[in-house]
């Protein structure tokens, strides 16, 4: 009997065509292996169980049904990508960072803050610990969202009492400017991928709401030759730091110093990512359930 | 120059052995150059609350128990990005045997993730199932979103009900939500427990509060029930205010709080 890959989708968290040709393509490259393929949605998470392994290609987050899907498949043994822990440590930016700390792998000077610590004092001492202008996230920020670059105390308020509202805790971290930040996708331990996502001149993210506007990076797959290895070493610590399974490491590379700014789960695997590495889905397939290589 | 390791965690609690504390400092990160201990800084109060003298029950107070090596955080709520949760992950990343665990805490208040792990370790639980508009009738409902608190339930017995609420807790039709099939005569009902225990239950709910602290080790916390003809469900786990803890209760947690009882 044929076993049994979930993809776990979600229709209202689906965004694009390319998002869809992406899963098509995904799906046909585990048939082509000999599995059977199921798209599982949050209706259908009491299906998880029967599965051999689960793919979940929707917006994670531990409050939603996605970490709902990954803890099913955790507690009945079933191999997952992205696993529970790694939603909980890269979808809290304390979290991740603070991993990211633990191995000692290279990231920007940061700060957590406390909504107690909040005072005027210690916003002025911040600055003086990370220069100005400084950046500040909400723990829970994905796509650039509520990452705001601020160049005063005043302006530090403006954005830290909104994001307060969201967490108890934000992070205050030092600003490295970039033109692009380089994404290497890393899969149990190893490189599966990586490219350049050039950040628009209009803004300092790699997505931004400009004038009423969504502008996006630009996208360019890398070669593996043409990535400095210590951009590779880098996103595979940062990557290893957090677990074994499958994440893309936004790395800022600033006058030779590499800088991991973050560790995604779920990585976008759509916009042009894979343009040099065509075998993505193969090797996230034969991760999950190796031996069915035809 | 890279910039290694300098990550300041401000704000966690830090307990001399045995001790009861409040957090109100900040220390360094622990893995942070020259920073390996915590701070041994102790200060037990007795603070006025609702006009009871009390060891700290103060709204949004946390307090931490040292007990044979492992640090109970108590608290009335848990949720991701709230105090006690980073508290609980500040004491993780330093290596503590810390309970609850920050993933248990998350788990306890996912409503369909907190009654598979409960059913896993036996215990009694509602059936449930995930949807996007259906409902069967009668039903709880609870939201399943980044918004949704479990202490934010719905009891639905008719379409018209079922519609209106399906409306608020998707955010008319946004996010799926959970629902728990209920027979027609089931009553929802709800106590705290307390390091497992509870006070004035019947013998059923206080076995299975034993249960449910052995398997998620929260100090407080609340437990809501299905009653039905065949016995008790566990429906949830939601967080407890200390304002709306009965005399009984209130008295328990400080015996836990001033040491004259033990975790």
């Amino acid at each position: 009997m044929s076993r049994r890959l979930g993809i776990f989708v979600d229709r209202k968290t689906l965004a694009s065509a390319e998002q869809l040709t992406a899963l098509i393509h995904c799906r046909d490259v585990a048939e082509a292996r000999g599995l059977d393929v199921d798209f599982i949605f949050p209706v259908d998470i009491s299906k998880i169980p029967k599965m051999d392994a689960l793919f979940i290609r929707a917006r994670t987050d531990p409050m939603n049904v996605t970490y709902v899907a990954a803890q099913m498949a955790a507690f009945h043994g079933i191999p997952v990508i992205d696993d529970p822990a790694s939603i909980r440590i890269c979808s809290d930016k304390v979290n991740m960072y603070s991993h990211l700390m633990k191995k000692d792998v290279a990231i920007p000077r940061t700060v957590f803050l406390s909504k107690n610590d909040l005072s005027v004092e210690r916003v002025a001492r911040l600055f003086d610990e990370l220069g100005t202008p400084l950046i500040v996230k909400e723990p829970s920020t994905s796509f650039s969202l509520r990452v705001e670059k601020v160049n005063d105390i005043s302006g530090f308020f403006q954005v830290a009492r909104r994001f307060i509202r969201l967490s108890d805790w934000i992070v205050a971290q030092q600003y490295i400017e970039s033109r692009y930040d380089w994404r290497v996708g890393v899969l149990g331990g190893n490189l599966l991928y990586a490219c350049k996502y050039t950040i628009p001149s209009v803004t300092f993210k790699i997505q931004a709401s400009v004038n009423g506007h969504v502008v996006y990076c630009g996208v360019e797959s890398v070669p593996e030759h043409a990535i400095p290895p210590h951009v590779v070493r880098l996103g595979k610590e940062a990557a290893t730091a957090v677990g074994s399974g499958l994440y893309g490491v936004d790395i800022k590379n600033n006058n030779g110093d590499a800088y991991v700014i973050e560790v995604n789960d779920n990585p976008s695997l759509e916009s042009g990512e894979d343009g040099c590495y065509p075998d993505i889905y193969e090797q996230i397939v034969d991760h999950l359930l190796p031996g069915d290589t035809p | 120059m890279n910039h290694r390791g300098n990550v300041t965690l401000a704000r966690a609690s830090a307990p001399a052995a045995a001790s009861t504390v409040q957090p109100a400092f900040p220390h360094p990160f622990p893995g942070h150059k020259g920073e390996k201990h915590l701070p041994a800084e102790v200060f037990v109060n007795a603070h006025r609350a609702n006009g009871h003298h009390e060891n700290g029950l103060l709204r949004d107070s946390l307090h931490v128990l040292e007990q044979d090596g492992v640090w109970h955080v108590i608290s009335e709520d848990y949720s991701y990005k709230t105090e006690p949760y980073y508290t609980i992950l500040s004491y993780e990343l330093m290596g503590r045997d810390v309970r609850p665990a920050s993933s248990t805490v998350l788990d306890a208040y996912v409503v369909p993730i907190c009654l598979e792990r409960a059913r896993q370790a036996g215990i009694p639980v509602a059936e449930w199932g995930v949807s996007q508009g259906y409902v069967p009738l009668p039903s709880i409902i609870y939201g399943l979103n980044y918004f949704a608190t479990s202490a934010d339930f719905f009891e639905v017995r008719d379409g018209k009900k079922a519609k209106e609420v399906i409306a608020h807790v998707t955010n008319k039709g946004k996010y799926p939500f959970c629902f728990q099939k209920i027979p027609a005569d089931a009553a929802i009902r709800s106590c705290t427990s307390i390091f497992g225990r509870t006070t004035g239950s019947c013998p059923a709910v206080a076995g299975l509060a034993r249960k449910i602290y052995r398997v998620f080790n929260i100090p407080l916390v609340t437990l809501v029930f299905v009653r039905t003809k065949k016995g008790w469900l566990l429906s949830s786990l939601a967080p407890a205010r200390y304002s709306r803890i009965s005399g009984d209760e209130r008295a328990l947690l400080t015996a836990y709080l001033s040491r004259r009882e033990l975790p």
